[in-house]
C-alpha cells in the first residue's frame, strides 16, 4: 500500500482558490495525452491486456473489472460503441463532476485510450441533464480534442473512425443504470433492459457497446504512463488504485479527496474532511443512498470493493460519503432516501413501482408519529420482497431501495421502534408532512 | 423432444421457447400479466418469477439452483430443467407482487365490466390476502376517453404495458405511451391523438385487468353469463376466427378466437362492431305482396314453389334466376341452387358481387417488417363458396352465371320469368338491384332486413343472420371453416338452408353437416372433412393454493 500522492486529482488542488480549467495547453502542459500516445504504441490487445492487469475496477458502483467488461465484446463486430455514463445522480455522488469542471480532457484521454483498444466507432458521453455547465465545459474540450486530432481520425490500421459526442440526459436516475442509459441514448423511455443480450453484444442501436463510468475512464492515461504493477501498489489486492471519495453531511470540510481503496472511512472523515460536525459520528452511508448505511459501531470501516461483506451494506457504490451525527433522526434520513426511490422509481416493474411509494408512505407516518408497532415489520418486509439482491426487479434500483430501508432497520431499530411506540414523537419538527412524492 | 419438469409435471416443447410458453402451450399455468405471445417480452409485472434448477452443464444428471428468482417469460426453457412455480420463494413473491399491485387498485369489481375475466381476481384468489395492509391513501388516477371504441381507467390498470406494445408492434400507429414515473405513472395517448386505429378494440381484449374497456359493451352485461360460440367473421374474406358471446339469445360482444395462420389473437374493429345486424333493422314476418295479414311458411313455401314452376313453364328453360349473396353458408347456396335446377334446368345462378373496400389492409411491425394483420378489402365471408357452387351448377351449359349487367339486360328485355334473391344482410347495392328487378313480377326475397328488395317482392321470407345458423365459409386463401349456431332464431325467421331443405323435401330437419355430406356425393369432396370448431373448453376451476 504506498498512496504518494493525488494521481487523479494532480490537476486540481486541495486549495480552492488555485483550481482552474484545464483546457488543451495546459493539459498537454502537465503531461496530457502522453498515456494516450503510449497507448498507441503498443497493439489494441497489449492495451486491454494492461488493463485486466492493472486490476482496475468499475467506479461507477459495481466495481465489475474493468478490463474483463471490454473482452466480453463479440469479436469483429462492427460498429461498436462506448457509453460513457456520466448521470451521476445518486444522492451523495459528486465526484465526477468535479473532476470535469477542471480536469475534463482527463476523461477524453480515457477515452481515446479506451476507443483505441476496443476499435470503438462512436463514443458518447451520456451527461446528466442538471450538469449544464460541464456539458459545456466537456463540448469545449472536446472541439479542442477534435482540433488535435484525437477524435475524428481512424483507428490505426483500420477504417474505423471514432467520434465523440456529449449527450444530454433529461433529469432521470435510472438512465444512470446502463441500459437506462442505452434506452435514453437511443432516445426512448429509460426504462432498464431486460438480460440477456447484454450490452457487450446488443448494447446502444442494438450493435455491441461498452458502458465506463467518467472516473474509471480518467484512470486509464495513468495506467498506460505508469503501467499496472504501479497502479496495483495502491488499494488492497482486491481493490487496486487511487479512487475520488466524495464527503459531504455533518463534516467541517465537505468535498471531493483522493485517496487509495481500502482507506478508513474515520481516516478519511478525519484527514481529509475535517472531523465530524456538529456531534459525534452515528452513522454513514459508504456510497451513495441505495448502499445502506454503516452503523456506529463501523466508522473504521475500509472503504474497498469488499465492504459490502464486511460490513452488511450493498457495496462501496460511488463512494459518496454521507455522515451523519449523533444529532440525526434517522427515521427522517431513511424517509428522504425513500422519498428519493420513491419518486425515481421508473415504474417498470411491479415491486419497485408499488414498493418505494408504499415504504414512502409508511415512513411519512411514522414521522408524522402515526407508527404502529407493526410497521417495523411491514417495512422489513416490503423491502425484501423488493429483493434482497439478488432482487426480483430488472434493474438494481429496487435493491438500493432495499439495501437502505433494510440496513437502517436492522442497524438502528431501536431509533424506528420509539417511534413506533407512541405517537408523541420528541425533538424533531412534527410539521405536516405532504403524503405525496 | 427437451422436456423439463414443472412443479412435477413434465411439459415438452420443440424449438426454442421460454419457461412461460412451454407450460402454456402444455396447460400447465404460471401466473402472468405483462407476457403475451403475440407481443414482445418486457418481464415486468415480475409475477411469473419461478425458481429454475438447470442442469450442470459440466455434470449432466446434476442440477444446479440458480440463487435468484427467474422470470418464467423471459428464461429459455433447456431440456433437464427442473422449475418450481409452487416452492415457498416462488410463493412468497406472487404473493407480494400481488399485493403491490393491488395497493392503487380502486377494487370496484362490483362495477367493473372485467370482473369474471380479470387476471387480478384469479391471482387474487389464488394467492392474494384477505386483508389489505395498505392503510394510506391510494394514488388517485383519472379515468380517460382515449379513443372511439376504448376507455381507460387508469386507476385499474397494473403497467403491463401490453396495450402500448400492441400500438407499437401489432397496428404499428403507436398511439399509446407511458407518462410520469414510479406509481404516478399512466397510459395515455401521446397528445392531439386518439386511439382510433382499425384494431383499437384488441387492447380491450388484452388489458389482463379492467383498465381498457368497450364504450360498446360497456356495462350491457356481467361476463359470468355469457356463453361463447365459435364463429367466423362475417363480414370480411378473411375468415378470421372469433367467438359470438351471448346470453339469453342476445348478442353482446364479439371476441376474437386464435387461428395461428389467419387473425392470431385479433381481430379489426369493423368485425368487432359490426354485428348490430343481428338484433336491429330485422325482417320477422314473411310478407305477401298486396297483403296485410301474415303467411305462414308451409303457404309461402306452396307459394313460391307454384310461382317458379309456373314461370319456368311459360318461359322456358333459362328464364329463372337465382341471386346468391357472398354472406350465406356455402351449404345453403348448394341448396338454392340444387332446388332451382330441380324446376328450371337451366336457371342462371349469378352471384350479386361483394363489396371491395379499396385494398387489402396490410398492417406490419415497423421494427421487423413482419406482417401482424391484414384488413380485407373484400367485405363479404364467402365470394369462394359461392363461386364454386356456381361453377359445380353451371356445367352443362357453359357460361350460364352472368354479370349483374347482363342480368340487367336480361330483365330490360323481359327475358327474365322469375327471381329468387338471397339478400345480403349487409345493404350493399340495393339501388342496382332495385333498378334490375324494377318490373319484375315473381319477384322472391330471402332477407334478414325489411328494407331494400323487400318492398317489391312479391314473397319475402325473413331469414337468419350467421349468428343463427351453422355453415361453412370459404376465405379468400380457400380455407373452408365452420361456424357454429349462437343463438336462436328470431320470431318467425329461417335458415335459407331450413327453406330449401324444405322445399327439396328432404327427410329430416336441416342442418349443415348433412348438407355437406349431400355435396360430397354430388362431386364437392372438400367438403367431407370440415372440422367444427371446438368449443370453449370448460375451464378449470382455480385452484386454492394454502400459503
Amino acid at each position: 500500500m504506498a498512496f504518494a500522492g493525488p494521481v487523479l486529482l494532480k490537476r486540481i488542488p486541495a486549495d480552492p482558490a488555485q483550481r482552474k480549467l484545464h483546457r488543451w495547453a495546459d493539459y498537454v502542459a502537465t503531461g496530457g495525452y502522453e498515456g494516450f500516445q503510449k497507448a498507441r504504441s503498443i497493439p489494441p490487445e497489449d492495451v486491454i491486456k494492461l488493463v485486466i492487469e492493472s486490476g482496475l475496477r468499475g467506479r461507477g458502483g459495481a466495481g465489475f473489472p474493468c478490463g474483463t467488461k471490454w473482452t466480453f465484446l463479440p469479436k469483429d463486430v462492427h460498429p461498436r460503441y462506448l457509453a460513457v455514463n456520466f448521470d451521476e445522480s445518486e444522492p451523495g455522488t459528486f465526484k465526477d463532476r468535479y473532476l470535469i469542471d477542471h480536469d475534463p480532457h482527463v476523461l477524453l484521454e480515457g477515452i481515446a485510450i479506451a476507443a483505441y483498444a476496443n476499435r470503438i466507432t462512436t463514443s458518447y458521453i451520456y451527461i446528466r441533464g442538471e450538469y449544464h455547465r460541464q456539458a459545456k465545459v466537456l463540448e469545449e474540450a472536446i472541439a479542442e480534442a477534435y482540433a488535435h486530432g484525437v477524435f475524428g481520425g481512424k483507428h490505426p490500421g483500420t477504417d474505423i473512425i471514432h467520434n465523440c459526442y456529449v449527450h444530454r440526459g433529461a433529469g432521470a436516475y435510472i438512465c444512470g443504470e446502463e441500459t437506462g442509459l442505452l434506452e435514453s441514448l437511443e432516445g426512448k423511455r429509460g426504462w432498464p433492459r431486460i438480460k440477456p443480450p447484454f450490452p457487450a453484444v446488443a448494447g446502444a442501436f442494438a450493435k455491441p457497446t461498452i458502458i465506463n463510468n467518467v472516473e474509471t475512464l480518467a484512470c486509464l492515461p495513468h495506467i498506460m504512463l505508469n503501467g499496472a504493477a504501479w497502479f496495483k501498489s495502491m488499494g488492497t489486492p482486491s481493490s487496486a488504485g487511487p479512487k475520488l471519495f466524495g464527503v459531504s453531511g455533518h463534516v467541517h470540510k465537505p468535498g471531493v479527496f483522493e485517496n487509495e481503496l481500502g482507506v478508513k472511512m474515520s481516516a478519511l472523515i478525519e484527514k481529509h474532511a475535517g472531523g465530524v460536525k456538529g456531534g459525534k459520528y452515528k452513522a454513514a452511508i459508504p456510497g451513495g443512498v441505495s448502499m445502506g448505511i454503516l452503523g456506529t459501531d463501523q466508522y473504521d470501516a475500509e472503504l474497498d470493493f469488499d465492504i459490502g461483506k464486511k460490513y452488511n451494506v450493498l457495496g462501496l457504490g460511488t463512494a459518496g460519503v454521507i455522515v451523519m451525527n449523533d444529532q440525526t433522526d434517522l427515521v427522517l434520513a431513511l424517509r428522504n432516501i425513500v422519498r428519493f426511490f420513491a419518486h425515481e422509481s421508473c415504474g417498470q416493474c411491479t415491486p419497485c413501482r408499488e414498493g418505494t411509494a408504499w415504504m414512502h408512505k409508511i415512513l411519512n407516518r411514522i414521522a408524522a408519529g402515526f407508527g404502529k408497532p407493526r410497521d417495523f415489520d411491514l417495512l422489513m418486509e416490503v423491502a425484501l420482497s423488493m429483493g434482497a439482491m439478488p432482487g426480483t426487479t430488472i434493474c438494481g434500483l429496487a435493491d438500493g431501495a432495499n439495501w437502505a430501508v433494510r440496513t437502517f432497520l436492522q442497524k438502528f431499530p431501536e431509533e424506528f421502534k420509539a417511534r413506533l411506540k407512541s405517537p408523541q414523537v420528541q425533538g424533531v419538527n412534527l410539521a405536516p408532512v405532504a403524503a405525496t412524492v | 423432444m427437451p422436456t423439463m419438469e414443472v412443479d412435477g409435471k413434465k411439459v415438452s416443447w420443440e424449438g426454442r421457447k421460454m419457461i412461460l410458453q412451454a407450460c402454456l402451450d402444455n396447460g400447465v399455468e404460471l401466473p402472468h400479466y405483462c407476457y403475451h405471445q403475440g407481443l414482445s417480452i418486457v418481464a415486468s409485472c415480475r409475477i411469473c418469477l419461478v425458481e429454475v434448477e438447470n442442469p450442470d452443464p459440466k455434470d449432466p444428471g446434476k442440477l444446479v439452483k440458480i440463487p435468484k428468482l427467474m422470470p418464467a417469460c423471459q428464461t429459455p426453457a433447456v431440456d433437464g430443467m427442473k422449475v418450481h412455480s409452487l416452492s415457498p420463494k416462488a410463493a412468497a413473491n406472487q404473493k407480494a407482487v400481488l399485493e403491490f399491485l393491488l395497493l392503487n387498485h380502486p377494487l370496484d369489481c362490483p362495477v367493473c365490466d372485467q370482473a369474471g375475466e380479470c387476471y387480478l381476481q384469479d391471482y387474487s384468489f389464488r394467492y392474494g390476502r384477505a386483508q389489505s395492509r395498505f392503510e394510506e391513501d391510494k394514488a388517485k388516477k383519472p379515468k380517460k376517453d382515449i379513443g372511439k371504441h376504448v376507455l381507460l381507467y387508469s386507476d385499474r390498470c397494473i403497467m403491463c404495458t401490453r396495450c402500448v406494445r400492441f400500438t407499437r408492434e401489432i397496428s404499428g400507429t403507436g398511439e399509446l405511451g407511458v407518462f410520469g414515473r414510479g406509481h404516478k405513472e399512466e397510459i395515455d395517448v401521446f397528445p392531439g391523438q386518439s386511439l382510433d386505429n382499425p384494431l383499437s378494440g384488441n387492447v380491450i381484449d388484452i388489458c389482463p385487468v379492467g383498465a381498457l374497456l368497450d364504450k360498446d359493451f360497456l356495462f350491457t352485461q356481467r361476463v359470468w353469463f355469457l356463453k361463447k360460440t365459435p364463429s367466423i367473421s362475417p363480414f370480411s374474406s378473411g375468415g378470421e376466427n372469433i367467438f359470438i358471446e351471448h346470453n339469453q339469445g342476445r348478442v353482446y360482444r364479439i371476441k376474437p378466437r386464435f387461428h395461428k395462420d389467419i387473425n392470431q389473437w385479433w381481430i379489426s374493429d369493423d368485425i368487432r362492431y359490426g354485428w348490430n345486424f343481428i338484433h336491429n333493422n330485422r325482417q320477422k314476418r314473411i310478407s305477401v305482396r298486396g297483403s296485410a295479414d301474415c303467411a305462414s311458411w308451409e303457404y309461402s313455401l306452396g307459394r313460391l314453389e307454384q310461382m317458379f314452376r309456373k314461370a319456368a313453364a311459360e318461359k322456358g328453360a333459362g328464364s329463372t334466376v337465382l341471386l346468391l349473396s357472398p354472406f350465406d353458408s356455402t351449404e345453403e347456396m348448394f341448396l338454392a341452387a340444387k332446388w332451382i335446377r330441380g324446376i328450371d334446368s337451366q336457371a342462371r345462378l349469378i352471384l350479386n358481387p361483394p363489396k371491395i373496400e379499396g385494398r387489402d389492409q396490410v398492417f406490419r411491425n415497423p421494427a421487423t417488417g413482419a406482417v401482424t394483420y391484414i384488413i380485407r378489402a373484400e367485405k363479404a365471408p364467402n365470394r369462394r363458396g359461392a363461386e364454386k357452387i356456381i361453377a359445380h351448377f353451371g356445367e352443362p351449359p357453359a357460361g350460364r352465371t352472368d354479370s349483374l349487367d347482363e342480368l340487367a339486360d336480361r330483365a330490360k328485355n323481359g327475358n327474365i320469368s322469375a327471381a329468387l334473391v338471397l339478400v345480403d344482410p349487409i345493404a350493399h347495392n340495393d339501388s342496382r338491384l332495385g333498378e334490375v328487378f324494377a318490373d319484375l313480377e315473381n319477384l322472391v326475397t330471402l332477407s334478414t332486413r325489411p328494407d331494400g328488395l323487400v318492398g317489391r317482392a312479391a314473397l319475402a321470407l325473413p331469414v337468419c343472420t350467421w349468428a343463427e345458423k351453422s355453415g361453412v365459409f370459404e376465405n379468400c386463401e380457400g380455407r373452408i371453416q365452420a361456424f357454429e349456431r349462437a343463438v336462436a332464431p328470431l320470431e318467425e325467421t329461417r335458415s335459407a338452408g331450413e327453406v330449401f331443405w324444405d322445399l327439396l323435401s328432404q327427410a329430416g330437419t336441416y342442418n349443415a353437416a348433412a348438407v355437406r355430406r349431400l355435396m360430397v356425393q354430388a362431386g364437392l369432396a372438400e367438403y367431407a372433412d370440415v372440422s367444427i370448431p371446438q368449443r370453449e373448453k370448460e375451464v378449470e376451476l382455480m385452484q386454492f393454493v394454502e400459503l
